[in-house]
């Protein structure tokens, strides 16, 4: 497999995309904050905040890890009109329904909320940012984290 | 000859977490000297593309049953499980391959 390591998940971070100590008590007030900024910085159309609504309650994306939950919400290309990867880190866990069993739910202290237009384009960057998911110190300290420039620092020079 | 296994890989919006998973298993069929054809789909298309397909590889939650093997596929975004999780996508094509024969 050739792995390409200079892509990072920290070039995909916008600082007004990261939401450090937030207390939303729902996906619905999550999207919705994540959403307006997205909006106001020309990242996303209109037509964001009802679809991925929509398509986290068809088809959710809560995982649940080993010790803890992390979501990673996303929707259509067409609503985004540049790429992002939002940071959310609530100080308690919102509940996500799980991707594998929406019957069940997970509660999540970290979403990574995805803005992705090129369907199929950021092979590397999901990797390395499925292999941070997969490092439970590294999402321990993501879920305590205390500055922007902190959350580019962890999620960069990943693998 | 034996047979290339078509295998739809899907998520619901087709573009995150099957394009990680086309990767994994991509390689693992390799590995395995398994010839396939991948294809990246939305769950929802899965329905009317089961009828050229061999078998269903998902990261969501299965919205209709279907008329072709199905395996879901969380595990190779969580890292739980990913052995076993190989190991039912390679039994899968491979019994696939025999029953052509």
């Amino acid at each position: 497999m050739t792995t390409n390591n200079t892509v990072e998940v920290s070039d995909y971070l916008r600082d007004q995309l990261i939401f450090l100590h937030t207390s939303f008590k729902s996906t619905d007030e999550l999207f919705g904050a994540v959403s307006d900024v997205a909006k106001e910085n020309g990242f996303v159309t209109d037509q964001f905040l009802p679809k991925i609504t929509k398509r986290e309650a068809t088809f959710p994306t809560g995982l649940q890890l080993e010790h803890r939950g992390v979501a990673i919400p996303h929707t259509d290309a067409d609503t985004i009109k540049k790429e992002f990867v939002a940071v959310v880190v609530n100080d308690q866990p919102v509940n996500f329904k799980r991707m594998d069993d929406p019957s069940q739910e997970v509660g999540a202290k970290l979403a990574f909320v995805l803005g992705l237009n090129k369907p199929h384009a950021q092979l590397e960057m999901l990797q390395a940012l499925m292999s941070i998911i997969q490092d439970d110190a590294l999402v321990e300290k993501l879920e305590n984290v205390d500055s922007v420039s902190t959350v580019h620092e962890l999620l960069s020079n990943k693998n | 000859m034996t047979k290339k296994v078509n295998v739809l890989v899907a998520c619901g919006a087709g573009i995150a977490t099957s394009t990680v998973v086309m990767s994994k298993v991509e390689q693992l069929f390799k590995d395995n000297n398994i010839d396939v054809n991948l294809m990246q789909i939305k769950i929802a298309e899965a329905a009317s593309k089961q009828e050229d397909a061999d078998m269903l590889i998902s990261t969501t939650v299965l919205p209709t049953t279907y008329s072709i093997p199905t395996i879901k596929a969380m595990g190779y975004l969580t890292g739980i499980g990913v052995d076993k999780l190989n190991k039912e996508v390679i039994d899968t094509a491979k019994k696939i391959q025999d029953e052509a024969n």
